[in-house]
């Protein structure tokens, strides 16, 4: 009996002890007589980004002294939850960045701070004239803007020059049927006698990623997903028909891209492309060193290129690709706003979005960065997308627009399972995409 | 003696009380609250506009019938395959440590984790299984598990019952080594069969803690939330989504804090009516 | 001792064996992965066991990735939860078990409805709360709210076991002069060893694999734990099945081993000493 009271006492006396010890943990709230921020952004979780934002950072601290910022990296699918979390319970990063997709619900549900009023400060409109008109759009909203744009990209197709030459492919398709052709030249058995194990493209189809590339396929053929005021949706016009049904068939009848294709991400369309088991995918600055990434053998700064979406044959569209942008904010609950702002204004300004572009290859959102910076100038790839921006345009920017996009995305999974007919499922797709609009 | 009993009893469970009152009682008025749009959302206003909305949403009600049918299949195979293995294990075998521990294995993936792991196994192209059926020359194509609507949900559940039933398995044990070696032996002289012993010793000396390990199995099996999220993500369409998913979907993806709060208290309400005959079964008993 | 045939232990061995292969084949793709190379480990068809061992995947993860650190804040978390929460929760299992009083049954089935929220909705509030006496991103914060998921299910499983414990036992304890909890520390506790081991081990791999709590409650890398910094690896740029198959052996090594103690030490040596005393 006394050995398993002694047992007990000691369990007892061990989590005490532990108890001390997490409690010990919490006072390292340090005495700061600095001030201290805190930054968040997704891709200071990942390698090169990460450096590249963390030299930044101590550049940042270099020039002001007495202001120290701690880096808080999160991860890209966690991200949302864990700032929503916080900033509803009044606390959070006092900066962090954000793509364009949860912006407006951000600024509907007032998680972040209106930096109008420093804006002022800097200048205003004259400040505001450097950056392109259409990247301030997604963080405007009655006229008051809530975050400073840092870089955008257009999207475009990535391909291996290599496969191409040795599918005897001359030039790049400039229309859709084209396209298609280009596609079924790529998709064959590169041992021969076995089976099929190159293909010509992998969408991207699951969720994460989806909305950048699928978008663009849509528009390429003149449609959209609502309509221009975006108050319904455009499904149910004959572009996008035509593209939807087009998509379908590329997968199911033509077989031009690998199985498994409902769950491709984009890691997973990287690495197609990355092993050669894909010869295209739609993508825009990054995927090169991406790509690169996972198959140095690859050689990717040499063989990858970048081409147009392509178009339907005939037409001349105004908008047929996809814009993607990064763009840093402020937090209400921010206890320092006058040094977040300095963060948010050295972040964005022209020395570090060109470092942005040396670093990472991205483009900037400052007219002056991408008319003049020569690396920019010279860099294949960026004239390729840098052209493209302007036949480019954003995912609509309303807070149901997620909702509204995992419907359709839903609807497509469903057309490619051959649970419903294209047309049935397109036609379900607008549907719920009209009701979801209508609820608010 | 019986008034102190009394007192006594309420200071057995006094640390339990204040804990879990003092930290979830705010949480689950909140969780209730936001269904009813009265509380962290922009315009504060009651309205049961959001259970409205509910019931006219197609994917809502699919999920529904999708966790009903998930948790039916997946608790009855846990509890099928938990007892067979609780009652293998209980024999005099070697060795009963190192199967204990195998046997407990599944149980100790982290459900997120394992949600990745299956995911990996199913794939198409990497993927094990289509590994097996193609170097095997079952097949030449692989199949697209996670991307056809019908087999996604049955890998899904599959991979649940693999993750889940060492902890049925693991209640019954532990229920199993508690029964007196002396009805065993009473059966031996009477000259009961194994059959027989199973059903009429065994057997009604488990019943509770099977209608025990049932509950708790059904509300796990309902809130879980790590698995479906990593493994298929709902999908394809909406073909694998249970209303946990959903739950979080709308609430950190769509940020429809009314909405996702209303399918979580639907969800609870749901778990509510399931767990009721099994309360009952256990209250009976109380003295 | 009751004597079997040959026929029924070549069955149970032969069933020991089917459910062996059912439980490991998962845990040897991830074995087998975690040695592959990256581009092995993508490859399609797959490969069965892999051409190249390498352990890469591991000094990444141990070296690179800080996952000592996660590996340790999650022992600690996953502990102190384990035992707290079943500590705490055999002093109500015991108290439901035993007596009667007023509200009992309002009292169990509202600790079982507590389960039926899903953490989606309460991260937030839990946030709110634990911001507030100042206990976010730490450690002690994450234990207690991970104890208020363990104790419902804590002590539902217990109070069943102590069920089975007959009532005599304790009055028999009762009139030798032992006091209720002396009765219940020495008496009925250690009668249901095997059900506390259970209970224990469950309430450690609950507190183990939780994500959503850990992800929202901490905040600094450092104090992470093992399952956050698993799906973190997960990124939107780069997945590398190798780095985390090898993680992800790591963290499901943990509960395994630690079962195998409990179950030679805390059984073994409460048994013997019971028998003793």
């Amino acid at each position: 009996m006394k050995g398993g009271l002694k047992m007990v006492k000691r369990i007892y006396w061990v989590c005490l002890i532990l108890m001390v010890l997490c409690l010990s943990l919490m006072g390292t709230v340090g005495r700061a007589q600095e001030v201290k921020i805190s930054y968040s952004d997704w891709q200071l979780a990942q390698d090169i980004w990460g450096r590249s934002l963390r030299e930044a950072i101590a550049e940042f601290e270099r020039l002001n002294p007495g202001i120290k910022v701690e880096p808080e990296p999160v991860a890209l699918a966690q991200r949302d939850v864990k700032f929503t979390t916080a900033i509803r319970a009044g606390s959070g990063p006092d900066v962090f960045a954000l793509d364009v997709n949860p912006v407006k619900q951000y600024i509907k549900e007032g998680w972040v701070k209106d930096l109008t009023p420093f804006i002022e400060k800097e200048g205003g409109q004259q400040w505001l004239s450097d950056f392109y008109p259409r990247t301030l759009m997604p963080v405007t909203e009655d006229n008051k803007v809530f975050g400073v744009p840092k870089n955008t990209v257009a999207m475009v197709m990535v391909y291996n020059s290599q496969l191409f030459k040795e599918a005897g492919i001359k030039s790049t398709p400039k229309n859709w049927k084209e396209f298609r052709d280009v596609c079924k030249k790529l998709t064959k058995a590169t041992k021969p006698g076995g089976p099929v194990d190159q293909w010509g493209v992998a969408f991207v189809l699951a969720k994460a990623c989806f909305d950048l590339r699928f978008s663009v396929v849509l528009r390429g053929f003149g449609g959209d997903f609502l309509t221009p005021d975006w108050k319904q949706s455009a499904l149910n016009t004959p572009e996008a028909k035509e593209a939807f049904n087009y998509v379908v068939d590329l997968i199911l009848k033509d077989k031009v891209m690998p199985p498994g294709v409902a769950q491709v991400d984009c890691n997973e369309a990287r690495r197609h492309l990355a092993f050669k088991r894909t010869a295209m995918k739609i993508g825009t600055m990054w995927s090169i060193t991406e790509v690169s990434g996972f198959n140095p053998d690859l050689r990717g700064w040499e063989v990858l290129e970048m081409f147009p979406i392509p178009q339907k044959e005939g037409t001349k569209s105004k908008i047929h690709s996809t814009l993607y942008q990064k763009s840093i904010f402020m937090n209400p609950n921010t206890k320092h706003p006058e040094a977040a702002w300095k963060l948010i204004k050295f972040l964005t300004d022209k020395k570090q979005m060109e470092k942005w572009f040396v670093d990472n290859n991205m483009l900037s959102c400052r007219k002056s960065v991408n008319d003049t910076y020569g690396p920019i100038l010279q860099s294949k790839y960026a004239s390729v997308v840098k052209k493209e921006i302007e036949y480019a345009d954003f995912l609509p920017l309303i807070p149901q627009w997620p909702e509204c996009l995992e419907a359709f995305r839903v609807n497509l999974q469903a057309a490619i399972a051959k649970q419903k007919t294209p047309d049935q499922a397109l036609k379900d797709a607008h549907e719920q995409i009209n009701a979801i609009l209508a609820r608010k | 003696m019986k008034i102190h009993d009394r007192y006594k009893g309420y200071i057995f469970i006094l640390p339990a009380f204040l804990l879990l009152v003092g930290i979830l009682g705010f949480p689950a008025l909140a969780a209730i609250l936001q269904s009813f749009n009265l509380m962290w959302v922009s315009k504060p206003s009651f309205t049961v506009s959001s259970y409205v909305n509910l019931m006219k949403d197609k994917e809502f009600l699919g999920t529904l019938l999708n966790t009903m049918i998930f948790v039916s299949v997946t608790v009855s195979f846990h509890l099928l395959i938990g007892m067979g293995v609780a009652l293998l294990l209980n024999q005099e075998i070697k060795r009963r440590h190192l199967f204990r521990v195998i046997a407990i294995l599944p149980w100790t993936m982290p459900d997120v984790i394992g949600g990745l792991i299956w995911k990996f196994i199913f794939d198409t192209l990497p993927g094990f299984v289509n590994a097996v059926l193609i170097r095997g020359k079952f097949l030449t194509e692989p199949i697209d598990f996670l991307g056809t609507p019908l087999l996604s949900f049955l890998c899904f559940i599959f991979a649940e019952v693999w993750r889940g039933y060492p902890f049925v398995m693991l209640i019954l044990l532990a229920g199993l080594q508690a029964i007196p070696r002396q009805q065993y032996e009473a059966g031996a002289i009477d000259g009961a069969s194994t059959i027989q012993n199973f059903f009429y010793i065994t057997l009604p000396n488990l019943k509770y803690m099977v209608v025990i390990a049932v509950i708790l199995d059904t509300i796990w099996e309902c809130r879980l939330f790590g698995m479906v999220y990593s493994m298929t993500g709902g999908g394809p369409g909406y073909s694998s989504q249970v209303l946990s998913l959903l739950t979080y979907k709308h609430y950190f993806q769509f940020f429809n804090t009314p909405y996702a709060a209303s399918i979580a208290v639907v969800l609870a309400v749901f778990m509510l009516i399931i767990s009721i005959p099994y309360l009952r079964m256990t209250m009976r008993r109380e003295i | 001792m009751l004597k079997r045939q040959k026929t029924f232990w070549i069955f149970i061995y032969l069933a020991l064996v089917v459910m062996g292969l059912f439980n490991l084949l998962p845990f040897y793709w991830m074995l087998s992965s975690s040695f592959k190379t990256e581009g092995e480990v993508s490859s399609y068809p797959a490969t069965l066991f892999p051409q190249v061992w390498t352990l890469g995947a591991y000094s990444k993860i141990w070296f690179q990735e800080k996952f000592v650190y996660y590996f340790i804040n999650s022992l600690i978390v996953s502990m102190t939860t384990a035992t707290f929460s079943s500590l705490v929760g055999a002093f109500a299992a015991y108290g439901f078990s035993r007596f009667r009083f007023k509200g009992k049954t309002l009292t169990m089935t509202l600790f079982l409805a507590s389960q039926m929220i899903p953490g989606v909705l309460l991260v937030g509030p839990y946030f709110k709360m634990l911001s507030l006496v100042g206990l976010y991103n730490t450690l002690l914060g994450l234990i207690l709210s991970q104890i208020t998921i363990t104790l419902p299910f804590s002590i539902w499983m217990l109070k069943g076991y102590m069920d089975t414990v007959p009532v005599e036992i304790d009055q028999a304890a009762m009139v030798d002069g032992a006091s209720r909890t002396r009765t219940f520390l020495m008496v009925v506790l250690p009668g249901i060893l095997p059900g506390l081991v259970a209970t224990i081990i469950f309430a450690f791999l609950l507190s183990w694999g939780d994500l959503l709590w850990a992800l929202c409650l901490i905040n600094a890398k450092a104090k992470q734990t093992l399952t956050l910094g698993i799906t973190q690896l997960v990124g939107e740029f780069r997945t590398e099945w190798s780095t985390i198959m090898a993680a992800t052996m790591i963290a499901t090594m943990v509960p395994a081993v630690l079962y195998l103690l409990l179950q030679n030490f805390l059984i073994k040596g409460f048994t013997e000493s019971a028998v003793k005393g």
